[in-house]
């Protein structure tokens, strides 16, 4: 019974938050909706409002390009999975695993680097 | 060191020095390739850096032959992970060396092919080392990462990345039932260490069948994938095709040779207490490989896609030893299987690096452009057929003594009927070779009958695999040796 | 406590679901996010394994880690071979890459 009350006691502030957060965004939306000036012209509806006249439908597919820069991101995205571990059990696994961190994150700045130097991140 | 739990962690790297020196050298060809233009090195530079880490490491490894000693408990040096070993190292050595005229003609990024080939060598080299799951796991995947790549390098073939987009996806799928099967072991023991996961299941019913056979099912899906048995083998001919030929060969190799040792330190070892719940799943995938590779090959009209049915063919064999392996023949069973692959292994080599040179000749591949090799090039047909020979089981050739210690074994395991489809599979199986020896035997080459000879390099490679393949089988007594004492190693 | 059931079932219908998508999708893409709901499925259950056994046993967690690690970097290796086939033909569906059968 008492585990299932800490459960709960543990999950108030994740419900906090949660209802927290619903609030605020939807506060913004709608007092954005208030208080904003607001026309129903045609022009709302383009890309650009004060630009050119759109040429082409605006829904295009993504270029494949971008995936390059996702694939990167990634490497360096998933790094924290293993940072995070790492940074909470650093005071008990001493010096050596500091140094085994910094070669961690080296060799992923390595990986970096090569992916620079083929020209991954030129936009070409 | 210690660990969390205050047990000594042995932390001597002196363990893993052939795969660190396996490792650096991959990443310093790669990474003198990205940097060629600066450096202004010459194009013989990759070439040169990957084969200076493999003897280095072939070195490394042959002096480690009689270490008995755990890394961290993560991975153990045995006599078994020697032979592995040296048998990983010497394959990528001898592929290297026998067809770097047709990587330098037919690969893109060249550099990287080799680093990859050097990664895809450490990631074998570990799976059959690794003595806990998520080392295995790992290894494995490093191994299929680099190849996933490498089966993509064709130059300007159109096949080339469709073959890597099937190989890729449908490997994704494989090690995601792999690693929900090994989910189930880990969940039914508490445990990822070999030693440990065995001690839980020989200690008697742990009351949970269920899930522990959903387990083994998964398992052998996922490996099955990675060995070709049928009918996780769709992938296998497509990949063949598609690759560069030394990928196709190093597949065919080093690829299969790995996931046999895995299958070994796996199914002898943590899984070895419920043989009797995997040995008939195993049985059943072993005769539908051996049936269907070998009657499946009877159609092809591509060498390659030939050679990729033979080694599932082949596949199907070793996998009917591994039934063995279940049958308290261990010791045995994993000796007969070594020396079945060692000889699988060089037989291959020799037939796939006489193709890439034929290929490097004639561009072509179907088994009809073979017409009259006889008369245009004598040396390389005598390869080629020596190969075929000895692949189908032909006596005085390694082929034939391997499969006769392999067929023994299972035979005194007590699976007759293994082995009466595995002579008549085997008896098929020397029909389609022979396809390929009445093309060049048989017919006049049809455009002229001119001669042209192999590189230099060519000449070496394959007759010192001719040679091996002539010796062992007349005298197979060092293989055998080797053999039994990696098996020893392990049991 | 939740049992340890719930989770499992979890794990397997998100399995489930993954495999599914792999046999029923086209896109290359699609069957990569269908592996990588398959191999969510999986860490699960590790996790769900890890925290019911044994409080002190963390193979599992670990384990999670890596299957996260590894599923990361298989995507990104396969993206690069969907772009590649993509140039060469214009498509990403798997079934439009047919030059190779039996």
């Amino acid at each position: 019974m008492e585990s299932e009350t800490a459960l709960y006691v543990n999950y108030l502030p994740v419900l906090l938050g949660g209802v927290v957060g619903f609030i605020l965004v939807f506060t913004a939306l709608i007092g954005a909706r208030l208080l904003a000036p607001f026309s129903e012209e045609n022009q709302k509806s383009t890309t650009y409002e004060c630009g050119m006249l759109p040429i082409r439908r605006a829904s295009t597919n993504i270029g494949m390009r971008f995936y390059l820069y996702a694939i990167l991101f990634i490497v360096f995205d998933v790094e924290v999975i293993f940072i995070f571990p790492w940074a909470m059990s650093f005071l008990n696994v001493g010096v050596f695993a500091y140094w085994l961190m910094v070669l961690f994150i080296g060799v992923l700045a390595l990986s970096l680097g090569y992916a620079w130097k083929k020209g991954a991140l030129q936009w070409r | 060191m210690t660990d969390i739990f205050g047990q000594t962690l042995n932390l001597n790297y002196v363990l893993l020095l052939p795969e660190i020196v396996l490792l650096i050298f991959s990443m310093l060809v790669i990474g003198i390739d990205a940097f060629k233009r600066q450096l202004n090195i010459s194009g013989n530079v990759p070439v040169g850096l990957a084969l200076a880490g493999l003897v280095v490491a072939l070195t490394l490894s042959i002096l480690q032959v009689n270490m008995d000693e755990d890394f961290a408990r993560l991975i153990q040096v045995d006599s078994f992970t020697s032979f592995f070993r040296i048998l990983f190292i010497a394959i990528t050595l001898v592929l290297i060396v026998g067809s770097h005229e047709y990587i330098e003609k037919s690969v893109s990024h060249v550099g990287e092919f080799y680093g990859l080939l050097l990664l895809a060598t450490v990631g074998a080299m570990l799976m059959a080392s690794a003595r806990e799951l998520l080392t295995a796991y790992l290894a494995i995947e490093l191994l299929s990462f680099s190849l996933y790549i490498a089966v993509s390098l064709a130059r300007s073939d159109r096949r080339s990345g469709e073959a890597s987009l099937k190989y890729v996806l449908l490997g994704g799928v494989a090690s995601a039932s792999l690693l929900y099967g090994l989910s189930m072991i880990y969940g039914v023991t508490g445990a990822t260490q070999y030693h440990e996961i065995s001690a839980v299941l020989s200690a008697g019913d742990t009351g949970l069948t269920t899930p522990l056979l959903l387990g083994l099912v998964l398992i052998i899906v996922g490996l099955g994938f990675k060995a070709s048995a049928v009918p996780f083998h769709m992938w296998t001919p497509d990949a063949y095709e598609g690759a560069p030929i030394p990928v196709t060969a190093f597949l065919s190799a080093t690829s299969k040779a790995a996931t046999i040792a895995l299958f070994l330190r796996w199914f002898g070892g943590p899984l070895l207490p419920i043989a009797s719940d995997w040995q008939f799943i195993l049985s059943g995938v072993a005769v539908a490989t051996m049936v269907v590779g070998n009657l499946v090959a009877l159609q092809q009209v591509n060498i390659k896609r030939l050679l990729a049915y033979s080694s599932i063919g082949q596949m199907g064999y070793m996998l009917m030893a591994i039934v063995a392996v279940g049958s308290g023949f261990g010791s045995d069973a994993t000796s007969a299987v070594l020396v079945h692959l060692a000889g699988y292994i060089i037989t291959n080599l020799l037939v796939f690096i006489s193709v890439t040179h034929f290929f490097n000749q004639t561009g072509q591949e179907e088994i009809t452009s073979f017409k009259g090799l006889a008369q245009s090039n004598p040396y390389l047909a005598l390869m080629i057929t020596a190969g075929l020979f000895s692949l189908a089981g032909m006596p005085l050739l390694v082929g034939f003594f391997t499969k006769f210690i392999l067929f023994q074994a299972v035979v005194s395991a007590g699976h007759l009927g293994l082995v009466t489809v595995a002579v008549v599979a085997s008896t098929v199986s020397l029909y389609y070779y022979l396809m390929v020896v009445r093309q060049m035997y048989l017919y006049e080459p049809e455009d002229g009958t001119e001669q042209w000879r192999l590189s230099l390099t060519g000449y070496v490679t394959t007759l010192a695999l001719f040679v091996s393949l002539v010796v062992f089988g007349l005298w197979g007594t060092p293989l055998y040796a080797a053999a039994d004492a990696a098996a020893a190693g392990m049991f | 406590m939740i049992p340890i059931e719930y989770f499992l079932t979890l794990g397997a219908i998100l399995f489930g679901l993954g495999l599914f998508g792999v046999l029923s999708r086209r896109s290359a893409i699609l069957i990569l996010m269908a592996i990588e709901l398959m191999l969510a499925g999986v860490s699960i259950n590790f996790i769900a394994f890890a925290s019911y056994l044994d409080t002190d046993a963390f193979s599992g967690l670990i384990f999670a880690l890596f299957v996260i690690t590894v599923a990361a970097a298989e995507v990104g290796l396969a993206l690069g071979i969907v772009l590649r086939l993509f140039r060469e033909r214009r498509t990403s569906n798997v079934d439009e890459a047919s030059d190779m059968r039996w």
